[in-house]
């Protein structure tokens, strides 16, 4: 969103709630996610005051760095956000620490605890901590057993553990990790992070659904003929070579994001606006979601892989030339696939989900096509009649439009469509949080209406069971199909909607 | 949601054995058994429901006294205005209504249940100890103390219910004020206390001195008793940096959020820079609530107040200056009105005039769903972009909103009501 001269009338009115004397400790916090997310998510909840005076961050990683070495590398990294705010920074990084900690050694722990101890004298936290596991997933399980062993998940209202994607491989895996996980403390202690809740735009979904009398008459098989979703992205694989190749798009984006989006679009009104209300209709939602076909998943199912493309100028490597990329590699890239909702709501309404490295644009959106009119009455002046769709555009341009037929001016009676258009750049011209900055807020507050629960995840993972066991056991039934970087992915996935007399929206 | 009574009757103790019984009872706390007490916040209420109380005894209410503004309280005390000859406008649970009433000749007892009637928006935040001072009629009444213990009903789902206690000082004003020496031990240290002072303003200032010490978060409201020494103990609350939250304030919350809506888009911002006139239609004459939000707009806008002045109508007009100099003219209007809010001086209109130098002059026209505003849209606005906008009228039950204070957990005051209510307070002055 383009930056605005803030709204003067529209500072502090929004009342967040305020989160209780806290400790955060960032398990991983050498790595990556740590400088480019969750540290500067942090200082923005600093600068927008909404973190206690009695707050402390404390990093941890097998790195023998000192407390000095850590604020150092954080403000490096960080760039221009410090330097065009030392002032808030020198503030916000007094409360930050480092302690070197090896999940896997038990005297680390010792330590740890020790030290959190000393932290709650210093800053006043009170025994309040969120351990946030930024590590590798295989250390997911391992890292909250530590943390239980160590008594440091002993108090349910005081202490919980944020888990990043992915939780588990498959259905099996992520069913294994909730036994582990749920076995170190309450299910209220265990917020599993997907970004894309954090999301204004995935929020406002269901704000536009249920607080609205319009939509909701209307979203159902009676009126809606298909859903699309979409996450296009135009980077290829980048620097996550070595955790892509073995993950691909099916893992990194649609088990999770896409599911999320599904879910937030499909589900039930909840009977109230409560974390396990709400969670409960997405769980039901997913259980209830299934492949078009899942007897023979590769009817409706579509792998992709990006090959080279781009200009002479600016020449784009194909994903097997990437570096850290196997050459023969047959990681998928980019996923399309066709799923039916067996619900009254959703009984027939294909849902066609769709995401890809190298494309030609990013974005991520929800279109939901309407049904035609029974009968057309007048002519189209493109033809043929459209049919209304609205569009949820998640970012960027975030928003929404909906297209509808008005009478084309002059004589004659004839029908073209238009677009009605909510942008949250005109309406609000102020840029919403990061996903991490809401969701950080979320956990040390306690609240998990944005974090994913043990059912949705395993209802998430068994819906594309039949696909990753194809993968696995019989990879040429769903073969890669290449397409050129910088286009909308193999003639494959157009062939899937073609079948049903159907295109993929162009935007 | 109807309000929750207490699970047990309450228990007559004698006022020096309250600490004890309930150390006593919360001593024991086993979290395994499933009946730790709740380790939340303790909140303290004063309560004097004096209009119900003089409905109930003049035999225009039926029992039991609650505390709670119930449908029937309110309806009996429409009529009650009529009957005792008040203006229209008076609002019904006003003080006004109360001191009429007291001069009519009945004496109906009821039941009183001040304190065990929690409200679920209250209970489901499962306060660890509800305290409830109820001041009765008869000022030279001894005070009787009750306890009980209560577990909310379980949320859907299931877990398990924390549990809090419920204490009721009852008594004629005299006996309160001697018996909150038993206070202090009721209120542990580690938890945050609040204090709800559900009444004038103005009626009891020595036990609200007395109750609202420092490090207790107060919540007042700003509606109720003489509106200069409301916005006085806002201002000398905020000055001596102590938690204090205003309902009044809180009610305003659709005004501001509304009229910050309008200014959202980003074409429209210049025009806050260039207001040159804000008209406020209140209702009934307390003035409280219109002062709030021209502070508010007046603080946010950067504007310095040149001098006030109180009309011949009760109104009250006031001269800003803006940032680049320009004179900004501010005036506050009582309007009477047919059917007034329970709470008095609620907002009923707002125009605010732009005029920019470079663009046609911008009229914002904000009118609460309750009523017409015809007075603010009469006068000379056809050469302006006209943009109306209707604000939604606040009708949760107190309870609600105090709920809601209590829920965010601030334990500090509203910066924005921290920056607005000296400047409110100056204009009255």
């Amino acid at each position: 969103m383009s930056a605005t001269i803030t709204n003067p009338l529209r500072v502090g009115l929004r009342q967040e709630r305020v989160i209780a004397p806290q400790c955060l400790i960032i398990f991983g916090a050498s790595g990556d996610l740590t400088h480019r997310k969750l540290v500067p998510a942090l200082f923005e909840l600093f600068q927008q005051r909404r973190l206690p005076s009695e707050f402390a961050l404390l990093g941890c990683a097998r790195r023998p760095w000192s407390d000095e070495e850590f604020r150092q590398k954080m403000a490096e990294a960080m760039g221009a956000k410090v330097s065009d705010n030392r002032m808030a920074w020198d503030q916000f990084s007094a409360g930050m620490f480092y302690e070197p900690v090896d999940l896997q050694q038990p005297e680390d722990l010792v330590k740890l605890g020790h030290r959190l101890q000393e932290i709650d004298r210093l800053r006043a936290t009170r025994s309040n901590r969120t351990f946030y596991l930024s590590v590798s997933p295989k250390f997911y399980g391992s890292g909250c057993r530590a943390l239980a062993d160590a008594g440091l998940l002993k108090d349910p209202d005081r202490s919980r553990v944020v888990i990043e994607k992915p939780f588990g491989r498959d259905y099996s895996s992520a069913q294994a990790l909730n036994k582990v996980v749920q076995a170190c403390g309450q299910e209220k202690q265990i917020f599993r992070i997907d970004h894309y809740l954090g999301k204004e735009t995935v929020q406002n979904i269901m704000v536009l659904r249920f607080a609205n009398t319009i939509f909701e008459p209307i979203w159902n098989r009676n009126y809606i003929s298909s859903v699309q979703i979409t996450a296009a992205e135009t980077v290829g694989v980048e620097e996550r070579a070595g955790y892509y190749e073995t993950s691909g798009a099916l893992r990194d984006m649609v088990q999770n994001h896409l599911t999320q989006m599904l879910a937030i679009t499909a589900m039930e009104t909840p009977g109230r606006f409560d974390p396990e209300a709400i969670r409960s209709e997405k769980a039901k939602v997913l259980q209830a979601a299934r492949l078009a076909d899942e007897q023979e998943p590769w009817n409706c199912c579509i792998r992709g892989q990006y090959g080279p493309g781009g200009s002479q100028a600016a020449p784009l490597a194909g994903y097997r030339q990437e570096p850290g990329v196997d050459p023969n590699s047959t990681t998928e890239t980019y996923v399309a696939m066709k799923l039916f909702i067996d619900n009254w709501r959703w009984q027939g309404v294909p849902f066609y989900v769709r995401t890809g490295k190298r494309l030609p644009k990013r974005l991520s959106e929800v279109v939901l096509t309407f049904r035609e009119a029974p009968v057309h009455l007048f002519d189209a002046a493109g033809g043929s009649p459209t049919a209304n769709q609205l569009i949820l555009r998640i970012q960027p341009d975030e928003g929404a439009e909906f297209r509808f037929d008005v009478k084309s001016p002059g004589s004659g009676m004839r029908s073209r469509p238009v677009e009605m258009e909510f942008s949250y750049d005109e309406s609000f011209g102020e840029p919403s949080d990061e996903g991490y900055v809401r969701l950080l807020a979320d956990a040390m507050l306690g609240d998990p209406t944005l974090f994913t629960r043990s059912d949705e995840v395993e209802a998430a993972w068994r819906l594309y069971t039949p696909l990753l066991e194809l993968i696995e056991d019989s990879p040429w039934q769903l073969p890669i199909h290449p397409y050129e970087s910088r286009t909308w992915g193999p003639a494959a996935s157009d062939a899937l909607l073609a079948r049903d007399g159907l295109l993929w929206r162009r935007p | 949601m109807s309000p929750q009574l207490t699970l047990q009757t309450p228990l007559e103790l004698p006022p020096s054995d309250v600490p004890a019984y309930l150390e006593q009872l919360w001593g024991q706390d086993q979290p395994s058994t499933g009946n730790a007490g709740a380790h939340t916040f303790c909140l303290l209420i004063w309560q004097p429901a004096w209009t119900e109380q003089q409905l109930i005894r003049t035999g225009r209410l039926s029992g039991p006294i609650t505390g709670v503004q119930r449908q029937e309280l309110i309806a009996a005390a429409r009529e009650a205005v009529i009957e005792v000859d008040l203006p229209l406008s008076t609002p019904p649970l006003s003080a006004a209504v109360a001191d009429a009433l007291a001069g009519l000749a009945g004496d109906t007892k009821a039941e009183d249940l001040r304190g065990q009637h929690v409200d679920a928006s209250v209970s489901s935040l499962r306060p660890r100890r509800l305290i409830t001072l109820a001041p009765t009629l008869d000022a030279t009444q001894e005070l009787e103390t009750l306890v009980a213990a209560y577990c909310p009903l379980p949320e859907e789902g299931g877990g398990t219910a924390a549990c809090g206690d419920v204490v009721v000082l009852r008594g004629g004003h005299d006996a309160l004020r001697r018996g909150l020496g038993i206070l202090q031990p009721l209120l542990p240290e580690d938890l945050p206390s609040w204090v709800w002072w559900n009444g004038n303003l103005d009626e009891a200032p020595d036990l609200l001195r007395q109750l609202a010490i420092g490090p207790r978060r107060l919540i007042i409201d700003s509606a109720l008793g003489d509106p200069l020494a409301c916005l006085d103990l806002l201002a000398a609350r905020i000055d001596a940096r102590l938690a204090v939250n205003d309902l009044n304030w809180l009610r305003l919350r659709s005004w501001r959020e509304t009229l910050a809506m309008v200014f959202d888009p980003p074409h429209r911002r210049d025009a806050l820079s260039h207001v040159v006139q804000l008209d406020l239609d209140v209702e009934g004459e307390h003035p409280v609530q219109g002062l709030l939000l021209a502070a508010w707009i007046a603080d946010r806008l950067g504007w310095h107040l040149n001098g006030s002045q109180r009309n011949e109508d009760h109104g009250i007009s006031a001269e800003f200056q803006r940032p680049d100099g320009v004179a900004v003219q501010m005036r506050i209007a009582p309007v009477p009105m047919g059917a007034p809010s329970i709470h008095p001086g609620q907002i009923v209109g707002l125009r605010l005039i732009s005029k920019p130098e470079s663009a046609p002059a911008m009229c914002v026209i904000l009118c609460a769903e309750s009523g017409g505003c015809m007075r603010l849209e009469a006068g000379g606005m056809a050469s302006m972009e006209l943009l109306e906008e209707v604000v939604p009228v606040q009708n949760q039950p107190v309870e609600a909103d105090v709920a809601r204070l209590l829920e965010g957990g601030h334990d500090t005051t509203n910066p924005l009501l921290a920056a607005t209510a000296p400047l409110a307070a100056k204009l009255l002055s």
